[in-house]
């Protein structure tokens, strides 16, 4: 309209412009993008990748590339009885961290839902351990669990209990471990509880007063099943978190090879020692079968919990309405 | 695998707080059962680590702490094997980095994720939520060739910055915050009034995504400062971060556990100083639907 | 939760950040190169304590001008080994001197081409026969300079002997215990039948004490392993096994129960290798009881010593050999045993007045330097040690554990782990 009015330079001019803004309109997003995308190529996806093209070579550390081996390397992995161990222990720990842990954070989440005085206070309190690292979590922890001179015998044997073999029994020593593991998460999942509980809707609570269910009873009929989608999340993030386990373990002696029977010898830590390890270290290989073998049953277990949050999710809403 | 936690940025909004008890004195001192819990293992290092090398392995528990705290922080300090000051700095400069290149790249990507329409978006999306399944692990005897036989990174903080310089989370959680707080008429304003794309990501994403991005800082600055398997395969005691020469301190030639524990807590303080300081923050960053780093 | 910082204080602190982060990791990337002009950083990478005082490498630093010694002093002998390896593989990131134990040399010797050549005219004739001969390659070049070596004695708590009724003075305890293995277990049932206290500490050094006497143990000297089929391995693991419930105290070497239980008095002996005396020490300092006798079972043991390699990829490898080669010498090999009791493995120096006169006031003033130089004259068999070595000895290690410390298993359970896992090295 206005156009009329202005002169040929001018009318190139905008018309330069509208291209530069349709240009700038164009490739902004994938600018914006990129850094990230590119960086995630070369840190990220380019090792994924270049561990498969390892995994099929004879591969030692300080010779290099060797001769394609084809499957292997995946095969020895399979055929070692550590790894299976390794398996077990991941599982086991896992297990033991995450219920003992989801359940005392659902608990403490329910007091700390209550109208509390100084609120923030208490919130913070249960956060404090995790600012503690995993490694000085386990240099405390894996002391205080001497099997001979520990802490926690020596208590145990004041209260006439016989002493507990907290790093030669397998499940003892998972329980450590698992400890570690809990001491360090349950507060930080009982804050996400926590949220998920302040977004329940009140009146779920008010309809059930007036039926006069008890708050027991409310915390089982209306907040649990309300919590169903925040509990899947935490179980799944603490399952890949818990398969990978590596600090708590290896630093819960001194040499770090998981016990004589490979008690608590994780997946992890048996995929560091082939690839670095003090016995039988340097065969990459070997380690990159593992970490390979190690993503399918991450990504088996994930499956296997969408399946599951699917399932209850939708369970859950029909119960719901 | 996330999208159960999206609720948490709204809703908080919309139900101010589901239950209105009172706690009884019952609830009150099972919370304080529960920090006495959580910091019970703090106060036992504390007890060893003012001790003196006898004091671990006493029989009878003496429950008051030594007096030998700066006595054995300054052995921790001074003991040359450890690089104690060394391992400091580069645990700060190594966080600070990742946290701060985490922060940039992840807002500006969220930034175009939740609020530009462009081709593959949520294609890409998708991916990025995808790959957060990917165990660390996967990767770490490429990352190990590349960083020490073809750059000949090993033993320096690059080989242990470059790797974090971006999370698939940090993206994802800047993509969910923006999406739910920035209004696109905001955008749509700043666009009438001519502001070229990258003007307006800077006068307006921006600003609204800083309460997300410190969060998301502050996070990424505990998980770095708290990582342990990477720097551990990749460093050594000549230039360690802190949990590696924590891990030091413990393989050493006889264990005195009054300096290891002296050490645990030095190695600890400054993230407790930043916790008493951002503690709040850290709280609310869970609450709106953190995840574990 | 709003958090009040300005655009411009954000950015400018993310950029100082970065610029910062990136001085300074370029700075620390190259931790050999010096900073004023011809200064030279040396590193020196030692595991357990060799003795190195900051006081030894300042005497060096004093006479070789321009020349700065950092120590790193990690870890145990394991670590050591790791590291070394994930280094040499990485092309880059050793120490300009790095110490390398006996147990694990053979393995580093498959890769001499990656360190430096060692031979020089001032450390002809040096060291004991056997120590120079295991440091030479294949082409006869010489890869390591020898530190110490591990004669064994018999380390003993005289408090709890003089409970149990057995004497107390070193000379008489050496009598009583001289003899094979069989009658130093027996005296241990004599004293066990009198003491809470156990007779040793860990099975596993008993079988290391065992072993270290045989020529040809978890290898043959043609290259395979025979860990399993070698009866002297069979015979000392079930030797030991026999003996460990009622005289073992049933530790892991090394662990955290190991370390207390030198403090709490669970056990009355345990072999030792002179380098084991700074050990003893360090966990005990408030115990008063330990002593040491000039005796070993079955005549001489060593167990354990070390090396001093200079690693090709460093940039400073005519330095770091001069460095090496004065760190082994007989003068400062005095020193070090002074220090730590790590025994030379420098022929002049094993009768020389100066170490023979040497007395230690934790163990009662015992004549250590009288002691170990007998002790190292007794050894008189250099058991071979290869490629596998290091990886063997722990499985045997842990299938003495599973039996002796954490009993799991049988002894013959425990053995058969140990074959299905000595096969799986391959």
């Amino acid at each position: 309209m206005t156009t009329a009015l202005l002169d040929d330079r001018q009318v190139r001019r905008i018309a330069f412009g509208n291209r530069l803004s349709h240009w700038d309109f164009k490739l902004s997003p994938y600018l914006y993008v990129s850094p990230f995308f590119i960086l995630f190529a070369l840190t990220g996806l380019f090792p994924i990748l270049y561990t498969a093209y390892v995994s099929v070579y004879d591969w030692h550390i300080i010779g290099g590339q060797g001769d394609f081996v084809g499957l292997g390397n995946f095969e020895w992995v399979l055929g070692q009885e550590k790894f299976w161990l390794a398996l077990r222990n991941s599982f086991s720990i896992f297990l033991l961290s995450a219920i003992p842990q989801v359940i005392f954070a659902l608990i403490i989440a329910a007091v700390l839902s209550d109208n509390l005085r100084a609120k923030t206070f208490w919130r913070m309190g249960v956060l404090v351990p995790y600012v503690v690292a995993p490694v000085a979590v386990a240099l405390i922890f894996s002391n205080m669990f001497g099997d001979q001179y520990g802490l926690i015998n020596n208590l145990l044997g004041r209260i006439g209990l016989d002493p507990v073999g907290w790093h030669s029994q397998v499940v003892p020593s998972h329980l450590a471990i698992a400890t570690m593991v809990n001491f360090r998460w349950t507060g930080y999942n009982a804050l996400i509880f926590l949220a998920a509980m302040q977004a329940i809707p009140r009146d779920y609570y008010e309809a059930a007063m007036l039926d006069g269910a008890t708050k027991l009873r409310q915390f089982f009929s209306i907040t649990i099943p309300s919590l169903r989608p925040t509990l899947i999340f935490v179980i799944i993030t603490s399952t890949i978190g818990g398969l990978q386990i590596f600090d708590e373990p290896r630093m819960y002696d001194q040499s770090g090879q998981g016990g004589a029977s490979a008690q608590w010898l994780t997946i992890t830590m048996f995929i560091y020692n082939q690839g670095f390890g003090q016995t039988g270290g340097g065969q990459f290989g070997h380690a990159a079968a593992a970490a390979w073998l190690l993503f399918i049953i991450i990504i088996v277990v994930g499956l296997i919990n969408l399946a599951a949050t699917r399932a209850i999710a939708s369970a859950g809403t029909r119960n719901g309405k | 695998m996330t999208t159960t936690q999206a609720p948490g940025w709204y809703t908080r909004r919309k139900a101010k707080s589901a239950a209105t008890n009172k706690p009884g004195i019952l609830g009150y001192a099972f919370l304080t059962v529960v920090i006495l819990g959580a910091l019970f293992p703090l106060y036992w290092s504390f007890l060893i680590g003012s001790g003196d090398s006898s004091t671990i392995t006493k029989q009878d528990i003496d429950w008051l702490p030594g007096g030998n705290f700066l006595k054995n922080a300054a052995a921790v300090i001074n003991e040359p094997s450890v690089g104690f000051w060394k391992a400091f700095t580069n645990s700060i400069i190594v966080s600070t980095v990742v946290s701060a290149s985490v922060v940039l790249f992840s807002t500006l990507a969220g930034y175009a994720f939740a609020k530009l329409k462009f081709k593959g978006s949520r294609g890409m999306l998708l991916f990025i939520i995808a790959t957060m399944a990917v165990p660390t692990q996967l990767g770490i005897v490429p990352l190990f060739i590349a960083m020490s036989q073809w750059f000949h990174l090993s033993g320096t903080l690059l080989a242990v910055i470059i790797p974090a310089l971006v999370t698939a989370f940090g993206v994802f959680w800047m993509t969910q915050y923006l999406t739910q707080s920035l209004p696109d008429e905001l955008i749509e304003a700043a666009r009438v009034d001519g502001a070229s794309m990258i003007r307006t990501f800077w006068h307006v994403g921006l600003p609204a995504a800083r309460p997300a991005a410190s969060m998301l800082a502050l996070f990424t600055f505990v998980a770095t400062w708290t990582n342990f398997f990477w720097p551990f395969i990749i460093l050594d005691s000549n230039n360690p971060t802190l949990p590696v020469a924590l891990s030091l301190l413990q393989s050493n030639y006889f264990v005195d556990y009054s300096i290891v524990l002296a050490g645990v807590l030095l190695s600890t303080i400054p993230l407790l100083i930043l916790f008493a300081v951002a503690g709040k923050q850290l709280v609310s960053g869970i609450m709106q639907g953190a995840i574990k780093g | 939760m709003t958090v009040k910082v300005s655009r411009r204080t954000t950015a400018t602190v993310v950029a100082g950040a970065a610029v910062f982060a990136l001085v300074a990791t370029g700075c620390s990337s190259n931790p050999a190169e010096g900073g004023e002009d011809g200064d030279i950083t040396l590193t020196v990478a030692t595991f357990n304590d060799f003795g190195y005082t900051p006081e030894l490498f300042a005497e060096y630093e004093a006479s070789h001008p321009g020349i700065t010694i950092k120590h790193n002093k990690a870890a145990t002998s394991d670590d050591a080994r790791a590291n070394y390896f994930t280094k040499l593989g990485a092309g880059s990131g050793l120490a300009d001197v790095e110490a390398v134990e006996i147990d694990w040399f053979a393995e580093l010797l498959q890769y001499s081409d990656k360190l430096t050549d060692l031979s020089s005219d001032s450390v002809d004739g040096r060291w004991l026969d056997w120590k120079e001969a295991a440091a030479t390659d294949a082409d006869g070049k010489l890869i390591a300079y020898g530190t110490d070596i591990g004669p064994e004695a018999i380390c003993y708590r005289s408090d709890l002997f003089a409970a149990a009724g057995l004497p107390t003075d070193r000379t008489e305890v050496a009598a009583l215990l001289e003899g094979d293995w069989d009658n130093y277990f027996s005296v241990g049932e004599q004293f066990t039948a009198a003491s809470d206290s156990a007779w040793f500490d860990a099975s596993g050094a008993m079988i290391q004490g065992i072993l270290n006497q045989e020529e040809e143990t978890l290898e043959s000297k043609d290259g395979e392993v025979i860990a399993t089929t070698n009866p002297v391995v069979k015979d000392a693991y079930e030797q030991v096994l026999a003996v460990s419930p009622e005289l073992s105290a049933h530790f892991t070497q090394w662990s955290d129960d190991w370390n207390a239980g030198f403090a709490n008095g669970a056990f009355a002996t345990m072999l030792c290798p002179s380098w084991m005396l700074g050990i003893i020490e360090g966990n005990a300092a408030e115990v008063t009881g330990w002593d040491i006798a000039n005796v070993f079972p079955n005549g001489g043991g060593n167990w354990g010593g070390s090396y001093l390699t200079v690693p090709a990829q460093g940039a400073h490898t005519e330095e770091a050999k001069e460095l090496a080669d004065w760190l082994t010498a007989p003068e400062q090999q005095l020193t070090t045993f002074v220090q730590t009791g790590n025994f030379p493995s420098q022929l002049d120096l094993q009768t020389s007045e100066e170490l023979t006169s040497i007395t230690r006031p934790y163990f009662n003033d015992a004549p250590t330097g009288q002691i170990f130089s007998d002790r190292a004259t007794a050894v008189t068999v250099a058991p071979y040690k290869s490629v596998k070595y290091f990886p063997v000895m722990s499985t045997l290690q842990d299938a003495i554990t599973r039996v002796d410390v954490d009993k799991t298993q049988s002894a013959d359970e425990s053995w058969k782990q140990f074959e299905a896992d000595v096969a799986a090295l391959g």
